[in-house]
């Protein structure tokens, strides 16, 4: 292919994943423009890092096409590698080695030497505010200086695509918001395409130009955040009110009880749509405890889409980690 | 061959960071050369069965080849960890040959285990007769046998999927292979059955090879042949290891 005309940087189809029985990716396509950054987003165990694990060669689909700059990830997987970078989802820097010398072994490992790659090194380190503790050995490290040091590796051979797989699961907020500078920082200095997974939806929000939803090893839908949102409808109102929930006929849109007995209802515009739902409420002699209402978010869209809300299980993931070095 | 030069260095910059690691692995034998070696060679009189050496001379190399076979075997097998930890997933999304990292990796592991094996060696001197002029070449001969074992523990940890079967592994290959390799006692009384498995036993070789250059006592193989076989065991080992990871994946 020639490079000027490639205008993907990913290009999936159909891609199947198997673990014995179990189909953990059920047939996903989608493609992401060179320099854009694309998230997917989903809950866990949606099939996010299996995915991302066949996009960077470490596993073979069972079956469907990936190609990722230019290569396929099958037959060419010494040219993909070459030109991707990962943060994988799981802590992966060498705990015994201070910040510059896990930068260092990196190199190496990526043909980097001399100047050159002491250069990079340092740019890298100052870039992700690592530089003063580049020589301290990185178990004394927090959970988000890890983080960016993992930042800074992955971008050292300079990849033309990186993989983010949930960049900042079980960081805290402020920490979360720091990484994500980065991110959009790297977006803009290195024109690289970054594919990136998360289920913090948050997260998509903030950073994705486009986004794929994930759930159960299928994509169930796929755009700008706009786009995604306008699946709802513009507003979501939520309703409390007495006796049981039950959804009453409305001719506003689509209307669900929630697990914790709240009625929501997509609407085009909540301010007029409002008055009517009093309205119809009372015609029914349904009393409204609470009515309140917001733009609909992609938590929204999700629910919208599945009836289950992404749940936030980074707290039980985090304690995964832990037990993982604790063996050591 | 840069992803080889930076494993040796990653390695050994681990290895001179573990400290108190280090100091664990070399108490053992220490233990063994102190309290072993002494006391039998207070109580075998008869020096004629060790080539008339006294026993704890005789045991010396022995101990020298255990440690560098321990240490080196514990970390080649010690890439689950980097499985584990994620080190592996690291090289195996790197371009780089698998074959030339993991050859790195061995090497470096290698050079790790012969310097501890020269710390054993060095405190063996100053109780036992060794011929200061072998020692450099038994060094060597450790590098080789340390480049066999941390290879045969790359192999296995790269079929392994979790450290539960760890412990029976290392209770398997530990202390059979170093009784069968003629360490302790010489392989000429061994009953023929334990005899052969000694000579399958590529420890047996680095041990024959080591006492000879130390000690003037030779075993059952002239110098020369037990390099020779040393070497092409090794070579064979350190050949598998190399294909088995380069097959190895994430999964
Ligand atoms: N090596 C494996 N063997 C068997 N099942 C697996 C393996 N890896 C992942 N899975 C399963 O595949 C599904 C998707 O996992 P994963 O891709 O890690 O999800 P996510 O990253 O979205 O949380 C999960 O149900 C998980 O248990
Ligand atoms: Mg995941």
């Amino acid at each position: 292919m020639v490079e000027e005309e490639r205008m993907y940087a990913i290009e999936v189809e159909n891609l199947v994943k198997k673990f014995g029985d179990f189909e953990a990716v059920k047939g996903v396509s989608f493609k992401v423009k060179k320099g854009e950054i694309f998230a997917f987003l989903g809950p866990n165990g949606a099939g996010k890092t299996t995915t991302v694990h066949i996009l960077t060669t470490l596993l073979k689909p069972t079956s469907g096409k990936a190609v990722v700059a230019g290569y396929d990830v099958v037959e060419d997987a010494r040219e993909v590698r070459k030109r991707i970078g990962i943060v994988f989802q799981d802590p992966s820097v060498d705990r015994d080695l201070t910040a510059y010398e896990n930068m260092l072994v990196h190199g190496g490992v990526y043909g980097l030497k001399g100047r050159e790659l002491k250069e990079k090194i340092e740019e890298l380190l100052k870039f992700v505010e690592l530089w003063e503790f580049r020589n301290k050995l990185v178990k004394f490290f927090s959970g988000g200086m890890q983080r960016r040091l993992e930042i800074a590796r992955s971008l050292l051979h300079h990849p033309e695509v990186l993989f983010l797989d949930e960049p900042t699961l079980g960081l805290d907020p402020q920490t979360r918001a720091h990484v994500w500078s980065y991110i959009e920082a790297m977006k803009e200095e290195q024109e690289m395409t970054i594919f990136l997974t998360t289920h913090y939806m948050e997260e998509a929000e903030k950073l994705a130009d486009r986004v794929a939803i994930i759930d159960h090893g299928r994509i169930i839908a796929e755009g700008t955040v706009e786009d995604l949102k306008k699946l709802v409808g513009s507003d979501v109102v939520y309703l409390k009110v007495e006796n049981g929930a039950e959804c009453f006929e409305t001719d506003f849109g689509s209307c669900v009880v929630l697990p914790d007995g709240r009625i929501r209802i997509d609407v085009s515009n909540a301010s007029k749509a409002i008055p009517r739902i009093f309205e119809a409420a009372e015609k029914r002699g349904v009393k409204i405890l609470e009515i309140t209402y917001h733009r609909p978010t992609l938590n929204d869209v999700f629910l919208h889409l599945t009836g289950r809300e992404i749940r936030d299980e980074g707290g039980n993931l985090m304690k995964g980690v832990i037990r993982a070095r604790m063996r050591r | 061959m840069r992803a080889f030069e930076i494993m040796v260095y990653r390695q050994v910059k681990r290895f001179l960071r573990a400290r108190s690691r280090v100091a664990g692995m070399i108490i053992n034998p220490l233990v063994w050369l102190a309290f072993f070696g002494i006391g039998w060679s207070n109580a075998f009189r008869d020096t004629s069965i060790f080539g008339g050496v006294d026993y704890l001379t005789y045991l010396s190399p022995g101990i020298f080849a255990m440690t560098v076979f321990n240490q080196s075997f514990v970390s080649g097998i010690s890439v689950i960890w980097d499985r584990e930890f994620g080190f592996l997933k690291e090289v195996l999304v790197a371009p780089a040959s698998r074959k030339e990292t993991i050859a790195g990796r061995i090497f470096g592991d290698s050079a790790v285990a012969t310097i501890q094996g020269a710390i054993i060696l060095s405190f063996t001197m100053l109780i036992a007769k060794i011929n200061i002029l072998g020692v450099i070449p038994a060094l060597g001969v450790g590098f080789v046998l340390a480049v066999a074992f941390s290879s045969f523990g790359v192999s296995i940890a790269a079929r392994m999927r979790s450290m539960e079967g760890f412990q029976m592994i290392m209770a398997l290959v530990m202390l059979p292979l170093i009784f069968l390799s003629g360490a302790i006692y010489p392989i000429a009384f061994m009953p023929s059955w334990m005899k052969a498995l000694a000579l399958i036993n590529p420890l047996t070789y680095a041990v024959e090879a080591s006492r000879v250059l130390l000690t003037g006592v030779s075993g059952i193989f002239p110098l020369h042949q037990s390099l020779l076989i040393l070497l092409i065991l090794t070579a064979v080992m350190l050949y598998i290891a190399m294909v088995s990871f380069e097959r190895s994946t994430v999964e």
